[in-house]
């Protein structure tokens, strides 16, 4: 009883900080944003009052003669309009000449847009003209211009004034809500880690180093063994390569990582990102990537009915906080999450040089792109391990470069562990630190990219004994 | 002048934004539909016969929003949607009529119940594939049927079974079809806007990645069984609604109704408007069901041949399903796109005529 | 002659029994072992078994022999009827994966065809009223077997990159298309097929003298003539070799050389004989010919197939067997809801196993 009551409390505890955190790492995206916000409505305010004044100062510049830029604009602007319309009016009548050979009409014709050309043009330079230099309008003009002058000035402090006090309060406010965030999420984890030592055999099962480890795990098909009694770890940081010759089970194993098959024996431990030990086989195959865990296809399978940008909101999916119901009636909430996620989604978008294709849909896209879109899909949700099903397959070797640099890149910007099956061997050994050959199920050798090349049974396995 | 132009380009854009709203289409609907009301308060008569097939296209539509969430978004094709109409007819029905319960009460109790039924039924038909829910689904639905027909304590059996007219503010105002009209066109509003914002929300997201990638959805972590029991649930929520209307509209109903046809039409609207968007749905529903209750009914051919109508959705369910299926919704953006093209080509010669070839 | 309160609490308390000794064992044995899905198969089997087995042994107690003997040859129609039905829906998913609901439909139109016939030959020729039945069979099966190629070919075959689910609808359409066609067609007017014969039989089986339409006895042999014929055919025949081919992976079948095509249409078109046959075996239980004839036995079908599960023929056979005695033995008991009962226990067992209980779980690849 008392253990049952103490892994709800476990449960209960861990589920305080899984949504400490999501508060906090919202929080703190979402406040730059609003500021910002602020900020663009400020600079299109005084934009706005800047045109109205120059508008209503046209007046006065013309009767003081003080031909401004702006004026000229304007006014180029007027006959530019009247010019064209005789452009295109005269086009029509050399049409009609062509057609009716009527050249006494034609002649009429042009004659009376010409000179009603000529007059718009005239009254648009009259208008425009200085017409007098007297005192008084000059007076008026630069009285104007003062009273503006100031009125402008009022409101860009009295905005400038609201977006600092604004911009400090938000501020402020932020800070002490996440510290207080903090403070609490400081005493959720102290709660949990008692709990935590109270079952410390997980904990002697997988090192502080390493992120992944699977324990003599098997997964047998019938009579088929399609892992056998495998085992191997993953440390933190680094790229991982397995690798093995076709129907070596290596998407298998993947697959009960993922936990789309479940394991017939063995272990799976793991070391999430508040440094818990974690036995995977415990998992459902949707929880998997709460922890952390993200995995690509290897056919790519990405959502055909949603453009790009909804594709990688999909995979944000377990970051939304609203429920259903504020999700049904639009509540600000959901709106705020929304644009958040977007501006996410978007930067990881532009940082893997996809910006371009927000807005379409998967069909007809280049394949290489297409597994470039899956990777950055596995980005929306801060991993620390990236499982990639044969990335490179059916891409040239100018996509693959690109993808090893992608691949390089993404390990050292995200901090994320990339744990990757490939056949394309100049791949594997260009990229990964560490490389584990299995053949049949049954582990081969492990270690670096070198003593992989070198080793004789790896070699058998691919190209036949003896 | 400069800004003057601004402004006006100011106000078309706001213009633009009203316009384009997500929910402008909606209002304007349900002008039209209340627009049927005004003209026939004005004192133009309209047969009521068109009234009540207008009515009940209403309700309809109801019914087939919640199905093409099932269908469209979470990809499982049902066939119990009678029987789900069902429950809600005779819920309100016996309700009203033996235990004199206040409106807001029942609307209450459906909703629970609703959520309840689709709940268990959605449990037991999700366990097995997608094929195969049809078949389960029906079975449940001739297991409601025999219900409806057998419970006579409750459904009146075979008989069918009378509601009297719901009264509001105890006593004070009863309402009448017209009424009742009125107020189902605010509700189905009410209603295409939170179908509208499931669709467009992250529910609806996961909902579209499970139809089409299960492996992909799940290892982003959508739950599927939760988002197909959501959608289950969702839908059966909307039948009872659209039940529960029918029943204060009609003031009748009987088990012969509730029958394999009717959800196999459900099914036919919502697959030729297009299952995914509000506006095919719309469509699709005035097609197979406005269709036939307003304008099909006033003419003699057929009248006398009531299976000209089966053929002809059944013809539609057909050649939607094998050569267009987006549908009307679908079939109407091409030939929006195909018309502005035209429009465009149509300009260009005709400048080319008046003035002359570009050099 | 029984007591039904007593029945129906001794009912209850089997299958709740069941349930809890299954949640118990569940929970008490088979969390602790390592192969628990497995096992719990192994369980749910047993008890499912022991569960049909003690509903059987309370029906036969408390009807007594007499009632539960006559009550299965009672239900021999049906069931031959049903068997023949769901073969033919079990048939069409194999070839073309998709569940046909217009199967009913089809047969119907078999049935109305035969009706017309049986007018036409009584009005020109002075044939017996067997004979005209059984030319009246051969009729309606040709008819439905033709209507099957017909849905095939300008179909099914077109919607060749439509879904599963796609499928199921273009089969719900038709279904409308049917039954619009047919009153055009046939007018309106109650048409009629008569028995085979109206001859009662008198049986001794146990002890126990029954009787037995002699209608029923001859749609029996019918019955297991077509499905003894069509099931040698699946074994033996290249056809059938095709036949299986296609069900387990079409794409492959038809790179070895499987005219997948054909195989296809064949099964479609044989999926509506079978149903032409069963619909005019069973049009005079009714009366009438309407174009509600088959809607019983095509519900029924498919749940007999979701019961023995689609991946095998004998499944669905035992479920075909199954769910029209249930229907009998419990129409003593409670005759209104017979069916609703029925269903019920066919969706529970679907709780316990998703895949029918002779279905196989086919492990798919990501």
């Amino acid at each position: 009883m008392a253990k049952m009551i103490d892994s709800i409390l476990k449960y209960y505890l861990m589920k305080q900080i899984d949504h400490l955190e999501t508060k906090i790492a919202f929080l703190s995206e979402y406040q730059p944003i609003l500021i910002e916000g602020k900020k663009a409505i400020l600079t299109s305010k005084l934009e706005k009052l800047a045109f109205k004044q120059k508008h209503q100062l046209l007046p006065y510049a013309i009767q003081a003669g003080k031909i401004d830029d702006y004026l000229k604009e304007a006014k180029a602007f007027e006959i530019k309009k009247v010019e064209e319309k005789f452009f295109w009016s005269h086009r029509a009548l050399k049409q009609s000449l062509k057609r009716n050979q009527n050249q006494a009409a034609y002649d009429a014709s042009l004659a009376s847009i010409t000179s009603k050309k000529d007059e718009n043009i005239i009254t648009i330079e009259a208008k425009y003209a200085a017409s007098s230099n007297l005192q008084e309008a000059i007076q008026a003009y630069e009285l104007v211009v003062s009273n503006q002058k100031n009125e402008f000035d009022q409101l860009k402090t009295r905005l400038e004034k609201n977006y600092d006090v604004f911009a400090t309060n938000k501020k402020q406010l932020l800070e002490t809500k996440l510290s207080k965030l903090n403070d609490k999420l400081q005493t959720t984890m102290k709660q949990f880690h008692r709990f935590k030592s109270a079952d410390n055999q997980l904990e002697s099962m997988i090192e502080p180093d390493t992120l992944l480890k699977l324990d003599n795990l098997s997964m047998h098909f019938g009579g088929l063994k399609a892992v056998d009694e495998l085992s191997f770890s993953v440390k933190k940081g680094e790229i991982f390569g397995l690798i093995g010759p076709n129907g070596a089970g290596k998407t298998t194993v993947f697959n009960c990582i993922t936990r789309f098959y479940k394991a017939t024996s063995g272990q799976i431990y793991y070391r999430n990102h508040l440094n818990e030990p974690l036995n995977l086989n415990q998992f459902v195959v949707h929880n998997v990537i709460k922890e952390g865990i993200v995995r690509t296809f290897q056919n790519v399978e990405l959502i055909w009915e949603l453009p790009i940008l909804e594709n990688l909101l999909v995979a944000g999916h377990t970051l939304y906080r609203t429920g259903f119901i504020g999700q049904l009636f639009n509540s600000r909430r959901i709106k705020r999450e929304e644009m958040i996620m977007r501006q996410k989604a978007l930067k990881i978008l532009s940082d893997l040089g996809l910006l371009a294709y927000q807005y379409s849909y998967p069909i007809g896209l280049p394949y290489g792109i297409l597994k470039k879109i899956e990777l950055a899909r596995t980005l929306m949700v801060n991993p620390q391990l990236i499982i990639l099903d044969e990335p490179a397959a059916g891409l040239n070797d100018a996509e693959t470069n690109n993808l090893a640099h992608t691949i390089k890149k993404i390990r050292d910007d995200y901090q994320a562990t990339i744990f990757l099956v490939e056949h394309d061997m100049g791949l594997v050994m260009e990229i990964c630190d560490t490389v584990c050959a299995i053949s049949f199920g049954k582990k081969l050798a492990i270690g670096t990219p070198k003593e992989i090349q070198s080793s004789k049974v790896v070699r058998e396995a691919y190209l036949g004994g003896e | 002048m400069l800004y003057t132009v601004n402004r006006h380009l100011e106000r078309k854009a706001k213009l633009h934004q009203v316009m384009h709203h997500p929910y402008f289409g909606f209002f304007v609907l349900g002008f039209l539909l209340l627009l049927v009301q005004i003209i026939r308060i004005s004192g133009v008569n309209i047969p009521t016969t068109v009234l009540r097939g207008l009515g009940l296209t209403m309700i309809y539509i109801i019914i087939a929003l919640g199905f093409s969430i099932l269908l469209g978004y979470a990809g499982l094709a049902s066939l119990g949607t009678a029987g789900f109409v069902g429950i809600g007819t005779y819920l309100i029905g016996y309700l009203t009529n033996a235990k004199g319960l206040s409106v807001s009460m029942i609307l209450v109790i459906g909703f629970l119940g609703a959520i309840a039924i689709g709940t268990i039924v959605g449990f037991i038909s999700l366990r097995i594939e997608g094929l195969y829910l049809g078949i389960i689904t029906l079975g449940l639905s001739e297991i409601l049927n025999e219900v409806f027909k057998n419970a006579t304590a409750i459904t009146n059996g075979t008989n069918g079974l009378l509601m009297n007219r719901i009264v509001l503010f105890g006593q004070y105002y009863q309402f009448n079809s017209n009424t009742i009209f009125i107020a189902i066109v605010f509700i189905l509003i009410f209603v295409m806007i939170l179908t509208l914002n499931i669709m467009k929300s992250p529910t609806g997201r996961a909902m579209l990645a499970m139809r089409n990638s299960e492996s992909a959805a799940q290892a982003m972590g959508v739950s599927v069984l939760k988002y197909r029991l959501l959608a289950f649930i969702i839908a059966t929520v909307y039948a009872f609604l659209g039940g529960i209307l029918y029943m204060t509209y009609i003031g009748f109903s009987i088990p012969t109704t509730w029958n394999l046809a009717f959800s196999l039409f459900v099914l036919a609207a919502v697959i030729v408007g297009g299952s995914q968007s509000i506006l095919g749905v719309v469509l699709g529903t005035f097609m197979i069901f406005g269709l036939d209750l307003a304008v099909f009914q006033q003419i003699p051919l057929f009248q006398e041949n009531p299976a000209i109508t089966f053929i002809l959705n059944g013809v539609l369910i057909v050649v939607v399903v094998m050569f267009y299926p987006g549908g009307l919704a679908r079939l109407i953006t091409n030939l929006k796109y195909k018309i502005t093209s035209l429009s465009k080509k149509l300009m260009k010669k005709w400048k080319a005529f008046k003035y002359g070839e570009d050099d | 002659m029984f007591n039904e309160t007593k029945f129906w609490n001794t009912f209850i308390i089997i299958i709740a029994s069941l349930v809890v000794v299954y949640a118990l064992l569940d929970i008490i044995v088979l969390r602790k072992l390592p192969k628990r899905s497995k096992n719990q198969n192994i369980l749910i089997n047993i008890l499912l078994g022991l569960g049909l087995l003690s509903i059987m042994i309370l029906l036969i107690k408390s009807l007594g022999m007499f009632l539960f003997l006559q009550t299965i040859l009672d239900k021999v129609l049906s069931i031959s009827v049903l068997a023949l039905a769901t073969t033919g829906i079990v048939l069409i998913f194999k070839t073309s994966m998709t569940t046909n609901f217009a199967q009913g439909s089809m047969a119907t139109f078999g049935a109305f065809v035969a009706a017309r016939y049986i007018i036409y030959l009584t009005s020109t020729t002075t044939l017996t009223e067997i004979q005209k039945v059984f030319l009246a069979i051969i009729a309606s099966s040709i008819v439905a077997f033709l209507l099957g190629i017909l849905i095939d070919v300008f179909i099914i075959r077109k919607a060749k990159y439509v879904t599963s689910i796609g499928k199921q609808m273009i089969t719900m359409g038709l279904v409308l298309v049917i039954s619009g066609i047919i009153p055009i067609i046939f007018g309106v007017l109650p048409l009629t097929i008569p028995r085979l014969s109206y001859e009662i039989v008198p049986l001794t089986i146990f002890g126990q003298s029954l009787t037995i339409p002699r209608h029923s006895i001859y749609a029996f042999y019918i019955t297991m003539i077509v499905l003894v014929v069509l099931f040698t055919a699946l074994r033996f025949t290249k056809w059938g070799l095709g036949v299986r081919a296609t069900a387990s992976n079409e794409t492959v079948a038809k790179m070895m050389g499987v005219n997948t095509r054909i195989i296809t249409a064949m099964s479609w078109a044989i999926a509506g004989a079978l149903g032409g046959i069963a619909s005019v075996l069973a049009a005079p239980l009714g009366g009438q010919v309407t174009t509600g004839l088959m809607v019983s036995y095509q519900v029924n079908g498919f749940m007999a197939s979701i019961l023995g599960g689609f991946s095998s023929f004998g499944g669905p056979l035992v479920g075909a067997i199954l769910i029209p005695l249930l229907q009998g033995l419990l129409s003593y008991f409670a005759f209104l809801w017979q069916n609703a009962i029925v269903y019920l226990i066919i969706l529970l067992i679907v709780l316990a196993k998703p895949l029918g209980l002779f279905g196989k779980k086919i492990a798919k690849k990501v």
